[in-house]
């Protein structure tokens, strides 16, 4: 019986290491692509694309703002019958600069950033949004860390490190700008006041920067630490003082636009109704509860308030 | 194949220990180092894979930006800084969403065969293996995505040679390492089966000596500590005690309180516990040349009881040999088959053959058919029944015949008839005796009855007689009347004669009874007819035992004897022969032998037993009165002792004698006691050889 086994032993054997070897061979039959690299072609220019501008005040990153308003920019292309794109300026002077140059057709912004352009290059407000609280007013926060202990109250604010959004934000700059004033602080009584570097993201580089402890202040809108919540913990972060309401974000179009079109776009963005389950997911995206009409005047608050606090939106 | 296993059966146990070690270590070594180089090498190519994907991710998400500010620049040098930044990244380009290259990390121009590496618009991420000129590499997509909207796709190749001199130098490193192992692993084993193999090999040569008959071997390593001096133990009447070749647990009887009586060797139950067990058990191999030496220390004694038992088995056999063989009763054995499984040599030598031509045959082998067939069915019946066989049978051989009694009964074994032993006694002397006895009481009535007869006519024929002689004394002697008285007187006498020989015969005639010397009164005899004899030129011979001494008897009567028995060998001689006269003591000194032979025409079987009746008579009418033997047996009687007759004569008793004539010859054997006038019971030994 034994010897039986002595002979299967080495077949089995022989077997499995040739079983093995195929397997460790089987590496080796990846299938392959032949590709020839000295094929070459030469990469040709893009061509600029003969169509209308929509620009989103990069308060956010490009990404953000990609995700938030490509639906809306898709709708109004569709809804106009217009070819609509949307551009990304890297900061809130480019994007003014950008309106200037009549770079943007179409330009959703802050209120002051609005009435600088308004003021500068003679755009027009179209239309205003509905916060997704059901109001047409936002407004800022001021923000430190938690366990900041040496800041208890807006008093205590003065000698320290403040970190704004940009000298153009409304909610992250210019709100919380005019709350100081009115609590006895003014620039002058910080340590320094500092604005979010680079293009884009620049609500949320303030949070970061006092999460981090690179700031003992800072100043953003309302809803900005909403959306940071998945990347900051936001129970180190407490929220110092909230500032008065202001009107909200402006559509605004260039000057020079066709009526036709304007008419043609404003009356598509104040179309957006909610009850439609697709329209619905377009505001949901861009966080925007609804978009109604809105007049130049009704921005004369913000600029009362930039004429109070010194802010130079006229140059 | 058998050639094969014919080869390995014969190889040695120790190099197939170590060649299945070898095998299997080696077979382990190479299965582990393929399995391990196989996993470790998918898992290099996966995990190479995965940064390939994980570079492309990180460069697409570095891209969202740029690309959606449409800053070329930055995506130049974002795909710059990853051709840069990684030596294993051949190339990085990015596509829009228009699969339009937008900036590329190549030199000169941009290969065009690249466009169609992975197929167009999945949306996924995709791995592709791709052979180039310039060696294989992989080819990774990853898309670029922003709520579901893909903006782009970010394009790397990695080379695919680094990572196969990673895997290279890690097979190389793994088969070292195994090889390693493996080598140490045989030297480890090697010297396990080594200690292994000398342990088996101790056991086989105490297995050798066991088979040369050396049952004193000691294969299990001697006891540093024995259970006495373990537990301080001082019982010396216990059998393990002082026992230095077996364990304790191997001693039935141990006296031991930790043991359980009821226990058995080898059943230790008891014995786990035991401070001598833990101490002296060993291994499995140990155990076996413990339970090796007990069984050879068993096996020795075993065969020390058997050797004892055979001898006195064969003592008992041998016994048992002799007292069949020196038993002159023939005696066999057969079993069920009526097979001989024992024959004496009595029983051999009746027929005639040697024990091994009875052994093993049955009784058609011996016998006649008629013969076998007649016993056949005779011992069935007892093989059946269980009823013994006893009966007398006479065998005839030539002339003689022999009487035998014949036993037969069924031999037990644990209750069942395994057999039957057959016992046949010869009785023919015994036969003969009651012949005889028969015979002799017939001659005692007829001689009372013919004394009688005799006694009443006595005396008339005396009157008679007496008267005739008157008268003759009154007739002239010349005359015719004293004629016819005279053959009166003549036949008056020779009835008187007769009368006087029935007188003789049955003993009621006168005896003088004194000390006779034998030789004198046969040599008395031999002179009155010697000379008569010699005229028909008979002779007559002695040999006569000088030591014999004088016995009672009637001296008349007994060389009437002689003198009936020379008158019968020279009657049967007629002419030209000789007598031959021989007397013997017996070796007990009890009793006297005379023979008388003769070298005549002898006498005929049919009438052999009839020569002693009275009247009964071979010689013709006128010759003889036949009453000369009956009253020659009388007389020898009435001396207490025997007559008895063969003939032919056996060679021994005609030795020396002139057999030219024609007859085979008679002899007379007489035997006569010394003392007290009675022969004793056994037979004379001189004699015995001759009877018939």
């Amino acid at each position: 019986m034994f010897s039986v086994h002595v002979f299967r032993l080495p077949a089995v054997l022989v077997f499995g290491l040739g079983f093995l070897l195929l397997i460790a061979a089987c590496d080796q039959g990846e299938p392959h692509i032949k590709v020839d690299l000295s094929k070459r072609i030469q990469i040709k220019a893009q061509r600029d694309l003969d169509s209308l501008t929509y620009a989103y005040l990069p308060q956010y990153s490009h990404r953000v703002s990609f995700a938030r308003h490509h639906r809306i920019v898709q709708y109004l292309s569709a809804q106009t019958e217009l070819p609509i794109r949307q551009v990304f300026p890297d900061s809130f002077a480019q994007h003014v600069q950008m309106v200037g140059e009549g770079k943007i057709d179409i330009s959703f912004s802050n209120p002051l950033v609005y009435i600088q352009i308004a003021d500068r290059f003679q755009a027009q407000a179209i239309a205003r949004t509905v916060e997704q609280d059901g109001k047409s007013t936002f407004r800022g926060q001021i923000i430190c860390r938690e366990d900041n202990k040496a800041i208890q109250n807006i008093q205590d604010c003065r000698g320290k490190r403040w970190m704004a959004v940009s000298p153009t934000s409304a909610g992250g700059y210019l709100f919380a700008l005019a709350y100081f004033q009115k609590h006895g602080l003014d620039r002058d009584d910080f340590q320094r006041i500092e604005f979010s570097p680079g293009p884009g993201g620049k609500q949320e580089k303030v949070v970061q920067a006092v999460y981090l402890g690179e700031y003992d202040i800072g100043s953003i809108r309302e809803g900005t630490l909403d959306l940071m919540q998945d990347r900051v913990d936001l129970s180190a972060i407490r929220i110092l003082a909230t500032t008065k309401r202001y009107p909200g974000w402006v559509y605004a179009v260039r000057p020079g636009l066709d009526a036709g079109t304007v008419n043609r776009i404003t009356q598509a963005l104040c179309a957006l109704d909610r009850d439609t389950h697709e329209e619905e997911e377009i505001l949901a995206q861009a966080h925007i509860q609804r978009i109604i009409p809105a007049q130049d005047q009704e921005f004369d608050p913000i600029r009362e308030l930039a004429s109070q606090t010194g802010v130079k939106w006229r140059e | 194949m058998s050639r094969h296993r014919s080869v390995f059966s014969r190889l040695k146990f120790k190099t197939k220990l170590n060649l299945g070690l070898f095998t299997v270590i080696l077979s382990l070594g190479l299965v582990l180092g393929l399995i391990t180089t196989h996993i470790a090498s998918t898992g290099l190519i996966q995990e190479n894979k995965e940064r390939a994907l994980a570079l492309a991710s990180n460069l697409a998400y570095r891209s969202e930006e740029p690309l959606l500010a449409r800053d070329f620049l930055r995506l130049k040098g974002l795909v710059d800084e990853v051709h840069t930044g990684n030596s294993d990244v051949m190339y990085s380009f990015i596509l829009d969403n228009t699969d339009q290259v937008l900036v590329h990390s190549f030199d000169q121009g941009f290969p065009e065969d690249l466009l169609h590496v992975h197929p167009q618009d999945t949306g996924q991420e995709s791995v592709r293996l791709v052979s180039t000129e310039k060696g294989t590499l992989y080819d990774i997509a990853q898309p670029i995505v922003i709520s579901n909207n893909q903006l782009g796709m970010v394009r790397l190749g990695l080379h695919r040679q680094r990572l196969e001199e990673m895997i290279n130098r890690l097979s190389l490193t793994i088969f070292g390492l195994t090889g390693t192992i493996t080598i140490l692993a045989l030297g480890v084993a090697s010297w396990f089966s080594n200690r292994f193999t000398s342990r088996i090999k101790s056991l086989t040569e105490c297995a050798t000596e066991m088979i040369k008959g050396n049952l004193e071997v000691h294969s299990a390593p001697e006891l540093i500590k024995n259970c006495w001096e373990i537990t301080g133990c001082r019982a010396t009447d216990c059998p393990a005690y002082g026992d230095t070749r077996r364990r304790c647990w191997y001693v039935s009887g141990t006296l031991c309180p930790i043991y359980h009586p009821d226990h058995a060797p080898r059943n230790m139950e008891s014995c786990r516990d035991c401070p001598v067990y833990r101490h002296n058990v060993g291994d499995e191999i140990q155990e076996l040349a413990e339970a090796f030496d007990y069984m050879a220390m068993t096996l020795n004694e075993r065969i020390q009881e058997l050797s004892a038992t055979e001898n006195e088995l064969s003592r008992q056999k041998e016994l048992l040999q002799t007292v069949l063989d020196v038993t002159p009763d023939m005696i066999a054995f057969q079993d069920r088959n009526l097979t001989y499984r024992v024959a004496n040599k009595a029983f051999c030598s009746y027929f005639q053959l040697s024990e091994s031509d009875i052994i093993g045959k049955t009784d058609s082998d011996i016998f006649s058919e008629y013969q076998a067939d007649q016993n056949y069915h005779e011992d069935m019946q007892i093989l059946q029944t269980g009823q013994s066989l006893s009966k007398e049978i006479s065998v005839r051989q030539g002339h003689t015949s022999t009487w035998f009694h014949i036993v037969k009964v069924p031999v037990y074994d644990q209750g069942v008839i395994s057999g039957l032993l057959l016992a046949a006694r010869d009785i023919t002397v015994i036969k003969q005796y009651q012949e005889r006895l028969i015979h002799s009481q017939k001659m005692e009535d007829l001689g009372r009855l013919a004394g009688g007869v005799a006694h009443e006519i006595n005396t008339p024929l005396g009157i008679i007689l007496g008267y005739v002689q008157m008268l003759l004394d009154d007739v002239d002697s010349d005359s015719q009347m004293a004629e016819d008285l005279r053959i009166v007187e003549k036949q008056t006498k020779i009835c008187s004669s007769i009368v006087s020989d029935l007188l003789g015969f049955s003993r009621q005639s006168s005896t003088t009874k004194g000390d006779v010397d034998i030789h004198q009164s046969i040599r008395e005899v031999i002179s009155l007819v010697e000379h008569t004899f010699s005229l028909n030129r008979v002779k007559i011979v002695t040999d006569f035992d000088p030591n014999i001494p004088e016995i009672e008897g009637d001296k008349d009567r007994l060389k009437q004897v002689w003198m009936n028995l020379f008158n019968n060998a020279f009657d049967a001689i007629e002419s030209d022969g000789q007598i031959k006269i021989s007397t013997k003591l017996c070796a007990h000194r009890r009793r006297v032998a005379i023979t008388v032979a003769d070298t005549g025409s002898g006498i005929k079987q049919e009438v052999l037993d009839k020569i002693f009746d009275p009247f009964f008579s071979t010689k013709p009418v006128g010759k003889g009165t036949g009453l000369g033997l009956s009253v020659t047996f009388g007389i020898i009687k009435d001396h207490g002792g025997r007559i008895n007759v063969l003939s032919p004569a056996p060679k021994e008793y005609l030795a020396g004698m002139e057999t030219s004539t024609s007859g085979p010859g008679t002899v007379f054997l007489v035997e006569l006691p010394l003392w007290e006038m009675t022969l004793p019971d056994e037979e004379c030994e001189e004699l015995t050889h001759t009877r018939t």
